[in-house]
Protein backbone atom coordinates (compact mmCIF):
# COMPACT_ATOMS: atom_id res chain seq x y z
CA UNK A 1 0.00 0.00 0.00
CA UNK A 2 1.42 3.04 -1.00
CA UNK A 3 1.71 6.07 1.43
CA UNK A 4 -1.15 8.31 -0.41
CA UNK A 5 -3.31 5.50 -0.07
CA UNK A 6 -2.84 5.00 3.60
CA UNK A 7 -3.25 8.56 4.09
CA UNK A 8 -6.52 8.67 2.41
CA UNK A 9 -7.85 5.30 4.10
CA UNK A 10 -6.97 7.02 7.67
CA UNK A 11 -8.75 10.51 6.61
CA UNK A 12 -12.04 8.13 5.18
CA UNK A 13 -11.70 6.02 8.48
CA UNK A 14 -11.84 9.21 11.04
CA UNK A 15 -14.50 10.17 9.16
CA UNK A 16 -16.50 7.10 9.44
CA UNK A 17 -15.82 7.28 13.34
CA UNK A 18 -16.65 10.73 13.73
CA UNK A 19 -19.98 10.12 11.68
CA UNK A 20 -20.64 6.60 13.00
CA UNK A 21 -19.73 8.12 16.47
CA UNK A 22 -21.75 11.14 15.68
CA UNK A 23 -25.24 9.24 14.54
CA UNK A 24 -24.94 6.14 17.32
CA UNK A 25 -24.49 8.29 20.58
CA UNK A 26 -27.51 10.79 19.23
CA UNK A 27 -29.64 7.86 19.35
CA UNK A 28 -29.03 6.42 22.76
CA UNK A 29 -31.39 7.13 25.64
CA UNK A 30 -29.77 8.42 29.27
CA UNK A 31 -33.03 6.86 30.93
CA UNK A 32 -34.69 4.30 29.26
CA UNK A 33 -37.90 5.23 27.66
CA UNK A 34 -37.69 8.64 29.48
CA UNK A 35 -38.22 11.24 26.39
CA UNK A 36 -35.84 13.81 25.59
CA UNK A 37 -33.51 12.43 27.73
CA UNK A 38 -30.12 11.66 25.86
CA UNK A 39 -26.48 10.75 26.43
CA UNK A 40 -25.88 13.69 23.89
CA UNK A 41 -29.22 15.83 22.60
CA UNK A 42 -29.39 15.36 18.96
CA UNK A 43 -32.02 18.77 19.71
CA UNK A 44 -28.32 20.17 19.81
CA UNK A 45 -26.12 19.11 17.50
CA UNK A 46 -28.31 17.30 14.84
CA UNK A 47 -27.74 13.67 13.78
CA UNK A 48 -26.25 13.28 10.64
CA UNK A 49 -29.20 11.11 9.12
CA UNK A 50 -31.31 13.46 10.21
CA UNK A 51 -28.99 16.71 8.40
CA UNK A 52 -29.44 13.97 4.99
CA UNK A 53 -33.12 13.87 5.58
CA UNK A 54 -33.59 18.23 5.74
CA UNK A 55 -30.85 18.46 3.06
CA UNK A 56 -32.81 16.61 0.88
CA UNK A 57 -36.35 18.21 1.92
CA UNK A 58 -34.36 21.69 1.62
CA UNK A 59 -33.14 20.83 -1.86
CA UNK A 60 -36.36 20.13 -3.19
CA UNK A 61 -39.60 21.74 -5.27
CA UNK A 62 -41.45 21.35 -1.72
CA UNK A 63 -39.63 24.37 -0.16
CA UNK A 64 -40.68 28.45 -1.21
CA UNK A 65 -36.78 28.97 -1.34
CA UNK A 66 -34.57 26.07 -2.03
CA UNK A 67 -30.92 25.05 -0.34
CA UNK A 68 -29.43 25.43 -4.32
CA UNK A 69 -30.82 29.32 -4.28
CA UNK A 70 -29.78 30.34 -1.28
CA UNK A 71 -26.53 29.13 -1.96
CA UNK A 72 -26.59 30.70 -4.99
CA UNK A 73 -27.30 34.14 -3.76
CA UNK A 74 -24.15 33.54 -1.13
CA UNK A 75 -22.05 32.66 -3.91
CA UNK A 76 -23.09 35.47 -6.28
CA UNK A 77 -22.80 38.45 -3.55
CA UNK A 78 -19.43 36.62 -2.12
CA UNK A 79 -17.69 36.98 -6.04
CA UNK A 80 -19.30 40.35 -6.29
CA UNK A 81 -17.86 42.01 -3.53
CA UNK A 82 -14.68 39.77 -4.05
CA UNK A 83 -14.13 41.67 -7.19
CA UNK A 84 -14.95 44.92 -6.09
CA UNK A 85 -12.94 44.68 -2.97
CA UNK A 86 -9.85 43.46 -5.04
CA UNK A 87 -10.12 46.07 -7.56
CA UNK A 88 -10.67 48.85 -5.39
CA UNK A 89 -8.09 47.63 -2.95
CA UNK A 90 -5.48 46.92 -5.60
CA UNK A 91 -6.02 50.37 -7.25
CA UNK A 92 -6.04 51.91 -3.93
CA UNK A 93 -2.81 50.36 -2.69
CA UNK A 94 -0.93 50.76 -6.38
CA UNK A 95 -1.66 54.51 -5.85
CA UNK A 96 -0.41 55.24 -2.17
CA UNK A 97 2.37 52.76 -2.43
CA UNK A 98 3.90 55.08 -5.38
CA UNK A 99 2.58 58.66 -3.51
CA UNK A 100 4.59 58.94 -0.52
CA UNK A 101 2.34 61.83 0.47
CA UNK A 102 -0.52 60.72 -0.14
CA UNK A 103 0.43 57.43 2.16
CA UNK A 104 0.89 59.92 5.01
CA UNK A 105 -1.87 62.07 4.85
CA UNK A 106 -4.51 58.80 4.08
CA UNK A 107 -2.53 56.65 6.93
CA UNK A 108 -4.57 57.31 9.99
CA UNK A 109 -7.43 57.03 8.54
CA UNK A 110 -6.93 53.61 6.72
CA UNK A 111 -5.61 52.02 10.43
CA UNK A 112 -8.04 53.67 12.09
CA UNK A 113 -11.57 52.38 9.61
CA UNK A 114 -9.34 48.70 9.56
CA UNK A 115 -9.26 48.51 13.28
CA UNK A 116 -12.87 48.72 13.57
CA UNK A 117 -14.82 45.29 13.77
CA UNK A 118 -16.44 45.34 10.19
CA UNK A 119 -19.19 43.23 11.98
CA UNK A 120 -20.50 46.54 14.21
CA UNK A 121 -20.90 47.71 10.77
CA UNK A 122 -23.36 45.59 9.78
CA UNK A 123 -26.54 47.35 11.50
CA UNK A 124 -25.57 50.96 9.55
CA UNK A 125 -24.94 49.01 6.21
CA UNK A 126 -27.91 47.21 6.27
CA UNK A 127 -29.80 51.07 7.15
CA UNK A 128 -27.96 52.09 4.09
CA UNK A 129 -28.19 49.55 1.75
CA UNK A 130 -31.46 47.72 3.00
CA UNK A 131 -31.82 43.95 2.83
CA UNK A 132 -30.57 42.76 -0.34
CA UNK A 133 -27.87 41.70 -2.36
CA UNK A 134 -26.28 45.44 -2.05
CA UNK A 135 -25.89 45.62 1.48
CA UNK A 136 -23.82 41.61 1.97
CA UNK A 137 -21.59 43.07 -1.11
CA UNK A 138 -21.25 46.05 0.57
CA UNK A 139 -19.67 44.34 3.79
CA UNK A 140 -17.43 41.87 1.92
CA UNK A 141 -16.17 44.56 0.30
CA UNK A 142 -15.06 46.79 3.39
CA UNK A 143 -13.19 43.38 4.30
CA UNK A 144 -12.01 42.46 1.49
CA UNK A 145 -10.78 45.89 0.55
CA UNK A 146 -8.45 45.99 3.16
CA UNK A 147 -6.58 42.81 3.24
CA UNK A 148 -6.23 43.53 -0.81
CA UNK A 149 -5.00 46.93 -0.11
CA UNK A 150 -2.22 46.77 2.42
CA UNK A 151 -0.60 44.06 0.56
CA UNK A 152 -0.38 45.80 -2.77
CA UNK A 153 0.97 49.17 -1.10
CA UNK A 154 3.70 46.67 0.39
CA UNK A 155 3.79 45.31 -3.23
CA UNK A 156 4.24 48.52 -4.74
CA UNK A 157 6.69 50.08 -1.76
CA UNK A 158 8.79 47.31 -2.26
CA UNK A 159 9.36 47.55 -6.00
CA UNK A 160 13.37 47.22 -6.74
CA UNK A 161 14.59 50.18 -7.65
CA UNK A 162 17.15 48.34 -10.35
CA UNK A 163 14.26 46.98 -11.90
CA UNK A 164 12.87 50.41 -12.42
CA UNK A 165 16.98 51.69 -13.78
CA UNK A 166 17.05 49.29 -15.62
CA UNK A 167 13.69 49.82 -17.42
CA UNK A 168 14.68 53.42 -17.92
CA UNK A 169 17.89 52.29 -19.47
CA UNK A 170 16.05 50.59 -21.64
CA UNK A 171 14.14 53.19 -22.92
CA UNK A 172 10.60 53.19 -21.05
CA UNK A 173 8.61 56.08 -20.25
CA UNK A 174 7.01 56.76 -17.13
CA UNK A 175 4.07 54.91 -18.38
CA UNK A 176 5.84 51.95 -19.18
CA UNK A 177 7.25 51.71 -15.86
CA UNK A 178 4.07 51.76 -14.25
CA UNK A 179 3.05 49.04 -16.62
CA UNK A 180 6.12 46.77 -16.78
CA UNK A 181 7.51 47.17 -13.70
CA UNK A 182 5.44 48.59 -10.81
CA UNK A 183 2.03 47.22 -11.63
CA UNK A 184 3.72 43.68 -11.88
CA UNK A 185 6.06 43.55 -8.88
CA UNK A 186 2.86 44.75 -6.38
CA UNK A 187 0.38 42.05 -8.47
CA UNK A 188 2.88 39.48 -7.33
CA UNK A 189 2.00 40.91 -3.60
CA UNK A 190 -1.88 41.42 -4.41
CA UNK A 191 -2.13 37.69 -6.01
CA UNK A 192 -0.96 36.05 -2.26
CA UNK A 193 -3.41 38.00 -1.04
CA UNK A 194 -6.51 36.22 -3.04
CA UNK A 195 -7.16 33.12 -0.94
CA UNK A 196 -7.44 34.51 2.02
CA UNK A 197 -9.42 37.26 0.65
CA UNK A 198 -12.07 34.55 -1.03
CA UNK A 199 -12.52 33.27 2.29
CA UNK A 200 -13.22 36.55 4.38
CA UNK A 201 -15.18 37.55 1.49
CA UNK A 202 -17.72 34.60 2.24
CA UNK A 203 -17.91 35.66 6.23
CA UNK A 204 -18.98 39.09 5.17
CA UNK A 205 -21.42 38.05 2.93
CA UNK A 206 -22.70 35.42 5.85
CA UNK A 207 -22.86 38.13 8.45
CA UNK A 208 -24.51 39.97 6.52
CA UNK A 209 -26.88 37.69 5.70
CA UNK A 210 -27.91 37.01 9.48
CA UNK A 211 -29.51 40.49 9.15
CA UNK A 212 -30.44 40.68 5.67
CA UNK A 213 -34.01 38.46 6.19
CA UNK A 214 -35.69 36.93 3.42
CA UNK A 215 -35.38 39.38 0.58
CA UNK A 216 -31.56 38.94 0.69
CA UNK A 217 -31.95 35.37 1.03
CA UNK A 218 -28.83 33.30 1.23
CA UNK A 219 -27.25 30.72 3.80
CA UNK A 220 -26.73 33.17 6.28
CA UNK A 221 -30.58 33.63 6.41
CA UNK A 222 -31.08 29.98 7.01
CA UNK A 223 -28.92 29.77 10.03
CA UNK A 224 -30.82 32.91 11.06
CA UNK A 225 -34.25 31.23 10.28
CA UNK A 226 -33.12 27.72 11.98
CA UNK A 227 -32.25 29.30 15.22
CA UNK A 228 -35.55 30.77 15.50
CA UNK A 229 -37.31 27.39 14.80
CA UNK A 230 -34.35 25.96 17.12
CA UNK A 231 -33.96 23.88 14.04
CA UNK A 232 -30.09 22.31 14.65
CA UNK A 233 -30.52 20.04 11.83
CA UNK A 234 -31.03 23.10 9.23
CA UNK A 235 -28.48 24.95 10.77
CA UNK A 236 -26.37 21.98 10.21
CA UNK A 237 -26.94 21.45 6.48
CA UNK A 238 -26.74 25.04 6.14
CA UNK A 239 -23.10 24.37 7.22
CA UNK A 240 -22.25 21.56 5.02
CA UNK A 241 -23.66 23.80 2.20
CA UNK A 242 -20.89 26.62 3.80
CA UNK A 243 -18.14 24.87 4.29
CA UNK A 244 -17.96 23.20 0.84
CA UNK A 245 -18.78 26.52 -1.12
CA UNK A 246 -15.82 27.94 1.10
CA UNK A 247 -13.50 24.83 -0.19
CA UNK A 248 -14.31 25.14 -3.75
CA UNK A 249 -14.12 28.96 -3.94
CA UNK A 250 -10.54 28.85 -1.91
CA UNK A 251 -9.71 25.70 -4.06
CA UNK A 252 -10.68 28.00 -7.63
CA UNK A 253 -8.63 30.96 -6.47
CA UNK A 254 -5.57 29.19 -5.67
CA UNK A 255 -5.43 27.70 -9.30
CA UNK A 256 -5.34 30.82 -10.76
CA UNK A 257 -3.09 32.06 -7.84
CA UNK A 258 -0.93 29.23 -9.18
CA UNK A 259 -1.44 30.06 -13.05
CA UNK A 260 -0.50 33.82 -12.65
CA UNK A 261 2.82 33.36 -10.44
CA UNK A 262 4.28 30.37 -12.12
CA UNK A 263 7.11 32.26 -12.86
CA UNK A 264 7.84 32.32 -8.99
CA UNK A 265 9.82 29.50 -7.74
CA UNK A 266 7.52 28.62 -5.25
CA UNK A 267 5.07 28.44 -7.57
CA UNK A 268 6.72 25.95 -9.61
CA UNK A 269 5.34 22.47 -10.18
CA UNK A 270 8.10 20.29 -9.00
CA UNK A 271 9.83 18.11 -11.66
CA UNK B 1 35.58 60.71 -4.05
CA UNK B 2 38.31 63.45 -5.27
CA UNK B 3 39.60 64.53 -8.43
CA UNK B 4 38.94 61.82 -10.30
CA UNK B 5 38.82 63.11 -14.24
CA UNK B 6 39.18 60.81 -17.64
CA UNK B 7 38.44 60.62 -21.07
CA UNK B 8 37.25 57.52 -22.76
CA UNK B 9 36.96 57.29 -26.49
CA UNK B 10 34.69 55.90 -29.17
CA UNK B 11 34.94 52.44 -29.51
CA UNK B 12 37.08 51.57 -26.39
CA UNK B 13 37.02 49.47 -23.75
CA UNK B 14 37.97 50.75 -20.18
CA UNK B 15 38.16 49.25 -17.17
CA UNK B 16 38.04 50.90 -13.75
CA UNK B 17 39.75 48.67 -10.80
CA UNK B 18 39.76 49.54 -7.19
CA UNK B 19 38.86 48.31 -3.88
CA UNK B 20 35.47 48.43 -2.92
CA UNK B 21 34.51 51.49 -2.07
CA UNK B 22 36.73 53.56 -4.04
CA UNK B 23 34.06 55.20 -5.95
CA UNK B 24 34.11 53.28 -9.08
CA UNK B 25 30.24 52.17 -9.49
CA UNK B 26 29.57 55.87 -8.41
CA UNK B 27 31.63 57.26 -11.59
CA UNK B 28 29.47 54.72 -13.23
CA UNK B 29 26.41 56.17 -12.03
CA UNK B 30 27.38 59.84 -12.54
CA UNK B 31 27.79 58.85 -16.23
CA UNK B 32 24.24 56.95 -15.94
CA UNK B 33 22.89 59.64 -14.45
CA UNK B 34 21.33 57.71 -11.49
CA UNK B 35 23.65 59.87 -9.38
CA UNK B 36 24.85 63.22 -9.58
CA UNK B 37 28.22 64.48 -9.27
CA UNK B 38 28.24 67.25 -6.04
CA UNK B 39 31.19 68.52 -7.85
CA UNK B 40 32.52 68.40 -11.86
CA UNK B 41 31.02 67.58 -14.62
CA UNK B 42 30.36 64.53 -17.07
CA UNK B 43 29.82 65.06 -20.59
CA UNK B 44 28.82 62.41 -23.57
CA UNK B 45 30.15 63.68 -26.85
CA UNK B 46 30.79 66.95 -25.55
CA UNK B 47 27.02 67.52 -24.26
CA UNK B 48 27.07 67.61 -20.34
CA UNK B 49 24.89 64.79 -19.13
CA UNK B 50 21.49 65.40 -17.67
CA UNK B 51 19.31 62.55 -17.45
CA UNK B 52 19.37 58.87 -18.94
CA UNK B 53 20.85 59.09 -22.57
CA UNK B 54 18.97 56.85 -24.78
CA UNK B 55 22.21 55.49 -26.31
CA UNK B 56 23.74 54.24 -22.79
CA UNK B 57 22.73 50.70 -22.21
CA UNK B 58 23.51 49.68 -18.60
CA UNK B 59 24.12 46.22 -17.10
CA UNK B 60 23.66 45.84 -13.36
CA UNK B 61 25.75 43.51 -11.36
CA UNK B 62 22.74 42.74 -9.29
CA UNK B 63 19.93 40.21 -11.17
CA UNK B 64 17.58 42.75 -12.87
CA UNK B 65 16.03 39.90 -15.42
CA UNK B 66 12.39 40.74 -14.58
CA UNK B 67 11.15 37.39 -12.91
CA UNK B 68 7.75 37.64 -14.44
CA UNK B 69 8.71 37.83 -18.12
CA UNK B 70 10.26 34.78 -19.85
CA UNK B 71 13.63 35.08 -21.75
CA UNK B 72 12.16 36.38 -24.78
CA UNK B 73 10.18 38.77 -23.57
CA UNK B 74 13.05 40.13 -21.21
CA UNK B 75 15.42 40.60 -24.10
CA UNK B 76 12.53 42.09 -26.52
CA UNK B 77 11.73 44.68 -23.23
CA UNK B 78 13.93 47.37 -24.70
CA UNK B 79 12.29 47.07 -27.94
CA UNK B 80 8.83 47.34 -26.85
CA UNK B 81 9.71 50.08 -24.96
CA UNK B 82 11.21 52.09 -27.95
CA UNK B 83 7.99 50.76 -29.98
CA UNK B 84 9.16 48.60 -32.55
CA UNK B 85 7.28 46.46 -34.40
CA UNK B 86 6.15 43.17 -33.09
CA UNK B 87 7.32 41.51 -36.64
CA UNK B 88 10.84 43.09 -36.35
CA UNK B 89 11.16 42.47 -32.31
CA UNK B 90 10.53 39.03 -32.79
CA UNK B 91 13.34 38.73 -35.51
CA UNK B 92 15.97 40.63 -33.16
CA UNK B 93 15.45 39.13 -30.28
CA UNK B 94 15.72 35.44 -32.25
CA UNK B 95 18.98 37.30 -33.39
CA UNK B 96 20.13 37.87 -30.27
CA UNK B 97 19.09 34.45 -28.08
CA UNK B 98 21.10 32.89 -30.68
CA UNK B 99 24.25 34.90 -30.28
CA UNK B 100 23.86 34.34 -26.81
CA UNK B 101 23.16 30.41 -26.90
CA UNK B 102 19.72 30.29 -25.06
CA UNK B 103 17.69 28.28 -27.80
CA UNK B 104 15.13 26.31 -26.13
CA UNK B 105 14.88 28.52 -23.39
CA UNK B 106 13.17 31.40 -24.85
CA UNK B 107 10.31 30.49 -22.89
CA UNK B 108 11.78 29.76 -19.65
CA UNK B 109 11.56 31.98 -16.80
CA UNK B 110 14.40 33.56 -14.74
CA UNK B 111 14.12 31.49 -12.15
CA UNK B 112 14.55 28.00 -13.96
CA UNK B 113 17.85 29.68 -15.24
CA UNK B 114 21.39 29.55 -13.82
CA UNK B 115 23.36 32.48 -12.63
CA UNK B 116 25.40 32.93 -15.71
CA UNK B 117 22.67 32.46 -17.81
CA UNK B 118 20.38 35.30 -16.42
CA UNK B 119 23.59 37.88 -16.83
CA UNK B 120 23.73 36.60 -20.54
CA UNK B 121 19.55 37.55 -21.04
CA UNK B 122 20.21 40.77 -18.66
CA UNK B 123 23.29 41.49 -21.36
CA UNK B 124 21.20 40.79 -24.78
CA UNK B 125 18.53 42.58 -23.31
CA UNK B 126 20.61 45.68 -23.14
CA UNK B 127 22.77 44.76 -26.39
CA UNK B 128 19.61 44.45 -28.43
CA UNK B 129 18.74 48.14 -28.62
CA UNK B 130 22.30 48.57 -29.82
CA UNK B 131 23.71 51.29 -27.39
CA UNK B 132 26.74 53.24 -28.31
CA UNK B 133 27.90 53.10 -24.68
CA UNK B 134 27.71 50.31 -22.72
CA UNK B 135 28.19 50.85 -18.99
CA UNK B 136 28.97 47.47 -16.85
CA UNK B 137 29.06 47.44 -12.96
CA UNK B 138 30.54 44.04 -12.62
CA UNK B 139 28.62 42.22 -14.47
CA UNK B 140 30.03 39.05 -13.36
CA UNK B 141 30.87 39.59 -10.06
CA UNK B 142 28.38 37.19 -8.61
CA UNK B 143 29.38 33.96 -11.28
CA UNK B 144 32.36 31.51 -10.31
CA UNK B 145 35.47 31.56 -12.28
CA UNK B 146 34.11 29.18 -15.05
CA UNK B 147 31.22 30.86 -15.88
CA UNK B 148 32.93 34.38 -15.82
CA UNK B 149 35.76 33.17 -18.33
CA UNK B 150 33.16 31.93 -20.77
CA UNK B 151 31.02 34.99 -20.30
CA UNK B 152 34.19 37.29 -21.21
CA UNK B 153 34.96 35.14 -24.31
CA UNK B 154 31.14 36.07 -25.22
CA UNK B 155 31.28 39.67 -24.51
CA UNK B 156 34.54 39.98 -26.30
CA UNK B 157 32.75 38.46 -29.67
CA UNK B 158 30.10 41.06 -29.32
CA UNK B 159 32.22 43.71 -28.63
CA UNK B 160 34.15 43.02 -31.47
CA UNK B 161 31.28 42.80 -33.93
CA UNK B 162 29.67 46.67 -32.72
CA UNK B 163 32.37 48.14 -30.84
CA UNK B 164 30.64 49.80 -28.63
CA UNK B 165 32.10 52.58 -25.92
CA UNK B 166 32.22 50.29 -22.90
CA UNK B 167 32.99 51.55 -18.97
CA UNK B 168 33.64 48.50 -17.19
CA UNK B 169 33.45 48.31 -13.32
CA UNK B 170 35.33 45.27 -11.54
CA UNK B 171 37.58 44.70 -8.58
CA UNK B 172 38.56 41.87 -10.50
CA UNK B 173 42.13 42.56 -12.43
CA UNK B 174 42.47 39.36 -14.27
CA UNK B 175 39.25 40.19 -15.76
CA UNK B 176 40.11 44.00 -16.41
CA UNK B 177 43.09 43.04 -18.13
CA UNK B 178 41.21 40.16 -20.68
CA UNK B 179 38.97 42.93 -21.39
CA UNK B 180 39.63 46.40 -21.73
CA UNK B 181 41.74 48.81 -24.06
CA UNK B 182 42.79 51.10 -20.91
CA UNK B 183 42.67 50.58 -17.08
CA UNK B 184 42.19 52.99 -14.42
CA UNK B 185 43.39 52.20 -11.40
CA UNK B 186 41.53 53.82 -8.31
CA UNK B 187 43.16 54.56 -4.89
CA UNK B 188 40.86 53.34 -1.72
CA UNK B 189 38.52 55.91 -0.21
CA UNK B 190 38.45 58.59 -0.54
CA UNK B 191 38.71 57.53 -4.43
CA UNK B 192 41.20 59.00 -6.98
CA UNK B 193 43.10 57.69 -9.98
CA UNK B 194 45.87 55.99 -9.36
CA UNK B 195 47.04 54.92 -12.66
CA UNK B 196 46.11 55.35 -16.71
CA UNK B 197 46.98 51.82 -18.07
CA UNK B 198 46.92 50.77 -21.54
CA UNK B 199 47.01 47.21 -22.26
CA UNK B 200 49.40 46.14 -24.72
CA UNK B 201 47.58 43.12 -25.87
CA UNK B 202 46.48 42.93 -28.94
CA UNK B 203 42.55 41.88 -30.42
CA UNK B 204 41.28 39.57 -30.88
CA UNK B 205 41.81 37.95 -27.65
CA UNK B 206 41.64 34.23 -26.51
CA UNK B 207 40.55 34.41 -23.00
CA UNK B 208 42.05 31.34 -22.03
CA UNK B 209 45.22 31.46 -23.96
CA UNK B 210 45.72 34.68 -22.64
CA UNK B 211 46.24 34.10 -19.31
CA UNK B 212 49.64 32.07 -19.25
CA UNK B 213 50.62 34.37 -21.71
CA UNK B 214 54.08 36.37 -21.23
CA UNK B 215 52.52 39.52 -21.88
CA UNK B 216 49.59 38.86 -19.87
CA UNK B 217 51.61 38.32 -16.90
CA UNK B 218 53.90 41.38 -17.34
CA UNK B 219 50.58 43.49 -17.81
CA UNK B 220 49.39 42.21 -14.63
CA UNK B 221 52.34 42.11 -12.34
CA UNK B 222 52.88 46.09 -13.39
CA UNK B 223 49.40 47.47 -12.94
CA UNK B 224 49.12 45.32 -9.32
CA UNK B 225 52.76 46.37 -8.30
CA UNK B 226 50.33 49.48 -7.96
CA UNK B 227 46.86 48.37 -7.21
CA UNK B 228 48.80 46.45 -4.59
CA UNK B 229 49.45 49.11 -2.38
CA UNK B 230 45.77 49.81 -2.29
CA UNK B 231 45.11 46.42 -0.60
CA UNK B 232 47.83 46.64 1.66
CA UNK B 233 46.70 47.71 5.62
Amino acid sequence: MSERTRIYLWRVLILVVILGGWEYLTGIKAISQTPGLYWIDPFFISRPSLIVKRFAYLASGQVRLNIWQMARSTVESTICGFVVGVTTGFAAGLVLGRNDRLARIFEPYIVAFNSLPRIALVPLITMIFGFGLAAKVVLAWTIVFFIVFFNTFQGARSVDADLIHSARFLGASERQIMRTVIVPSALAWTFASLTPSISFALIGVVVGEFLGGESGGGLGFLIIQSLGTLNAADMMVALVVLGVIGIVMALGIKQVETRLLRWRPEYRKPA
Amino acid sequence: MHGASFEVYDQEFVAIVGPSGCGKSTILNMIGALVTPTAGSITIDGQPVTGTAPQVGYVFQKDTVFPWRTVRRNIGLGLEYRGVTPVERERRVREAVALAGLEGFEEAFPATLSGGMRQRVALMRTLVVDPEILLMDEPFGALDTHTKIGLHAELLALWGAKRQTVVFVTHDLSEAITLADRIVVMTRRPGRIKMIHSVKLSRPRDVIKLRESEAYAEEYSHIWHVLGEEFAP
